[in-house]
C-alpha cells in the first residue's frame, strides 16, 4: 500500500498525457513517480516472484530480449518486459505503471528487461537480478562513453547485480575478462559461434575485441552453422535447427544468447524443442528496422545506432537497391566513429538528409557511393523520396539514426514503434 | 607510378575512423589521375619497401603498450621515412606514441618512439568537442577532439593556433606538432576529408617527392562542396563566424 498515492498520481498523469497526445506514452508519469516515491522502481523490479532478468550490452540487446521473452512465454511463464525505448529509469517506471494496479503491483512471474549499458549501471543500483545476460562490448556513442574500457566497466557493474547467473558472449574478450571477476556462487553460462561461422563472417563479429579461442561445445551453447535465416544451435551435444527473424550471423548469436539465458532462468523446466519453436516463430524483421506501408507503398526502415549495427544493416540491404534515403540527425554529435564502416555496397543514394547531411555525404562519397541529391530539410526529403516513382526492383529504403527516425515518424504521422 | 599509403595498426588504432584518412588520400589521388593503394600494416613484415604516406590513428589506452611495442619493431623505418620527408599523420594516441612519451596521473609513463618532440601529460578531465585551428601551411582546420591528456613540448613547432577547443592545453593556445612532414594532432576522425586543403598539401608533398604534379581532380570539387558545408555547420556550432574564403 505504501506506493498507492504515488501510483495514483502517476496513472492520472499518464491518462492526462494520453488524452493530450493520443498514442504518446511519455516518460513524464515515470519521472513524477520516481520523484515522489523514489523506492518504487527498485522495489518493484526486485519483487517479481521468479525474479528479474536483465539483458544488456552494446548491440543486439533488443532482439535478444524479444527472443528471450518469446521462449519464456512458450514455457507458460508470464512476463513483464519493457519496450526497448523505455530502458532508462523514467521510461522503465512508466512502463511498470502501464501494467500496475492501483497499489503499484505489476503482474508477471518474471521481469525481463532490456537495459541500456550507460543508464543500466545507474538504474540497477540496489536492484537484485537473478540472471544478467550480456551481448557484447562495442564502442557505442563515443561522446557518451569514450572507449571500450568504460563500456566494459559499466557492464561489469550491471553484471555484479546478478545473484544466480551471468550469461555472456564467449566470443567477446572484454566479457570473458569480466567472467573472471564474477562473485563466488554466481554461475557463468556462455554462448558463442563455431570456428566455421566466424570464418564465414565477412567482417568478423563486430566485437571490440574478439576472443582468441572459440567456445568449446562442452562449455555452452554454440552457433554451429548459419544458413540465411536459419541456424543450428549446438547444446549439450545435440543439434537444434532453428529459424531466425532475418538473415545474418548476428541474429543467430542473439538466438544463442536468448536460448542460453532461458535455460539459465528455467533450469529443469527448460525444453530445447519449445525454445527453438519459439525462436522460429518470431516474425521476420527487415534490417534492424521494419517494413512500413506509407502512401500506398512499402518502405524499409533501417535504424543505425552504432558502428556495428550500421555495418550489419548496410550489409543486409540487398545490393542493387535503387532508392535509398540516408539521414543522420543531431543525435550524432561527431560522425567520425561511423567512418570505419564500409558502405560501398550501397553504390548509390538518392537523397542524403538530416542536420548532419553534409557529414554523411562526405562519408558516403569517400566510400565510393554516388549521391544524387542533398536535402537538409528532412520533411521535404521524405516527401520527394516517397513521391518518386516506384523502383524497378527492391523496396525504397530509409537508413536513419534515432533522431532522424523520430522526425521521420512524426512527419509521416506514424506512431512510435516498440 | 602508384602512391602507396600505409594505414598503420588499423586493428587497434582506429577508434574514430582516423585510419580512413588513408582512404581520403587514396581517393583524392585517384580523382587527380594518380594511381594509389592503401596497405594495412599490423606487423613490421607487412611494411612495403617504398611508401608515400603513413596514417596512424588513435586507439584506447588499454592498447597503448601493445601498440607501442609493435611500433618499436618499425622504429628505424619510421624514423628514416620521417627524415626523408614522407608525410606521417599521427592522430590522438597514435600521435602520442610517436612522441617522447606518455605520462599517467599515477606517475608511471610509457616511452614513445621519439619521432616527434614533446610528450603527453595528464589533464583534468576529458575534453570532447569542436576544435578549430589556424595553420600557416594547411589553412584553417576544423575537426573534433576527444582526449584525456594535454601535450607539452610542441611550443616551438605547433601545427597551429587554436580558434576554438582545448588542443594541446595548459593554456598554450596551440594545437598539434609538426616536424617536417611528420604531423601530430588531436583532430580525430576523417580530418583530411573535412579539410581538403590539408589533404591536398600532403598529396603535393607526396607528388613532389615522386617528381610529378598534383592538381585536385574534378570529382574533388563536388566532394569539397560537402566538406565546405560540414565545416560551415561545425564552425557555427563552435561559435566562429564563417568566412567564406577560409
Ligand atoms: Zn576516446
Amino acid at each position: 500500500m505504501r506506493y498507492a498515492p504515488a501510483i495514483a498520481v502517476g496513472k492520472l498523469v499518464r491518462i492526462a498525457a494520453r488524452l493530450r497526445k493520443p498514442g504518446g506514452g511519455s516518460a513524464i508519469p515515470g519521472l513524477i513517480v520516481n520523484r515522489i516515491a523514489p523506492g518504487y522502481l527498485k522495489r518493484t523490479l526486485s519483487g517479481f516472484p521468479q525474479g528479474l532478468v536483465v539483458v544488456s550490452g552494446s548491440s543486439g540487446k533488443s532482439t535478444t530480449t524479444k527472443m528471450l521473452v518469446a521462449i519464456l512465454r512458450a514455457h507458460d511463464v508470464s512476463i513483464f518486459t519493457n519496450p526497448s525505448t523505455a530502458n532508462i529509469s523514467q521510461g522503465l517506471t512508466s512502463a511498470l505503471l502501464e501494467q500496475a494496479d492501483w497499489r503499484g503491483r505489476v503482474p508477471g512471474d518474471v521481469a525481463v528487461l532490456e537495459m541500456d549499458e550507460g543508464h543500466g549501471a545507474l538504474v540497477m543500483q540496489g536492484v537484485d537480478a537473478r540472471v544478467v545476460a550480456l551481448t557484447n562490448v562495442m564502442v557505442d556513442q563515443i561522446d557518451r562513453f569514450h572507449d571500450s574500457e568504460m563500456v566494459a566497466g559499466m557492464l561489469a557493474r550491471i553484471a555484479a547485480r546478478a545473484g544466480e547467473a551471468v550469461v555472456l558472449n564467449a566470443d567477446d574478450a572484454y566479457l570473458e575478462r569480466l567472467a573472471a571477476r564474477v562473485a563466488p556462487g554466481v554461475a557463468v553460462h556462455r554462448f558463442g559461434v563455431s570456428a566455421a561461422v566466424l570464418a564465414a563472417a565477412p567482417r568478423g563479429l563486430g566485437n571490440t575485441e574478439t576472443s582468441e579461442r572459440r567456445l568449446d561445445p562442452a562449455d555452452g551453447v554454440v552457433v554451429e552453422r548459419v544458413d540465411g535465416a536459419s541456424a543450428v544451435l549446438l547444446d549439450d551435444g545435440v543439434e537444434h535447427p532453428t529459424g531466425l527473424p532475418a538473415r545474418g550471423i548476428h541474429y543467430a548469436v542473439d538466438a544463442a544468447a536468448a536460448y542460453a539465458t532461458a535455460r539459465a532462468v528455467l533450469g529443469e523446466r527448460f525444453s530445447a524443442d519449445a525454445a527453438v519453436a519459439a525462436l522460429s516463430s518470431i516474425p521476420p524483421v527487415f534490417g534492424r528496422g521494419e517494413r512500413v506501408r506509407i502512401r500506398d507503398q512499402d518502405v524499409d526502415f533501417v535504424l543505425v545506432q552504432n558502428p556495428a549495427s550500421y555495418q550489419l544493416n548496410i550489409d543486409a540491404i540487398p545490393v542493387g537497391t535503387e532508392q535509398i534515403l540516408f539521414a543522420i540527425g543531431s543525435d550524432v554529435r561527431d560522425p567520425s566513429y561511423f567512418w570505419p564502416v564500409d558502405a560501398s555496397s550501397l553504390d548509390r543514394v538518392s537523397i542524403v538528409s538530416g542536420s548532419k547531411a553534409a557529414e554523411a555525404a562526405l562519408m558516403l562519397t569517400y566510400d565510393g557511393v554516388e549521391i544524387d541529391r542533398i536535402e537538409t530539410d528532412l520533411g521535404r526529403a521524405l516527401d520527394d523520396f516517397l513521391a518518386a516513382p516506384a523502383p524497378a526492383r527492391g523496396v525504397k529504403t530509409i537508413v536513419f539514426t534515432a533522431d532522424s527516425m523520430r522526425r521521420t515518424r512524426a512527419h509521416l504521422g506514424l506512431t512510435e514503434a516498440e | 607510378m602508384t602512391f602507396t599509403i600505409v594505414s598503420l595498426l588499423p586493428g587497434t588504432q582506429n577508434t574514430n575512423g582516423d585510419a580512413q584518412n588513408a582512404t581520403v588520400l587514396e581517393r583524392r589521388a585517384e580523382w587527380a589521375g594518380i594511381a594509389a593503394r592503401t596497405v594495412l600494416v599490423e606487423r613490421a613484415a607487412e611494411l612495403p619497401a617504398e611508401i608515400d604516406a603513413i596514417v596512424l590513428g588513435s586507439g584506447s589506452d588499454a592498447s597503448l603498450v601493445r601498440s607501442r611495442d609493435t611500433l618499436r619493431t618499425m622504429h628505424d623505418e619510421l624514423r628514416r621515412w620521417g627524415t626523408e620527408g614522407v608525410p606521417i599523420l599521427g592522430i590522438g594516441t597514435g600521435w602520442e606514441l610517436l612522441s617522447w612519451g606518455i605520462e599517467h596521473r599515477d606517475g608511471s609513463a610509457i616511452e614513445g618512439l621519439g619521432i616527434l618532440p614533446g610528450r603527453a601529460v595528464p589533464r583534468d578531465g576529458r575534453v570532447t568537442g569542436d576544435a578549430v585551428v589556424a595553420t600557416a601551411r594547411f589553412g584553417q582546420l576544423v575537426g573534433f577532439e576527444n582526449h584525456a591528456r594535454d601535450y607539452v613540448g610542441a611550443e616551438a613547432s605547433p601545427l597551429g593556433r587554436l580558434r576554438a577547443g582545448e588542443g594541446n592545453g595548459r593554456a598554450s593556445g596551440q594545437e598539434g606538432v609538426v616536424m617536417g612532414s611528420v604531423i601530430g594532432t588531436h583532430l580525430h576522425g576523417p580530418v583530411l576529408a573535412k579539410n581538403p586543403a590539408f589533404a591536398d598539401a600532403l598529396l603535393r608533398i607526396m607528388a613532389e617527392r615522386r617528381g610529378i604534379a598534383y592538381e585536385p581532380g574534378e570529382r574533388a570539387a563536388t566532394v569539397d562542396g560537402y566538406a565546405a558545408a560540414a565545416r560551415a555547420a561545425q564552425l557555427r556550432a563552435a561559435g566562429i563566424e564563417v568566412d567564406p574564403a577560409a
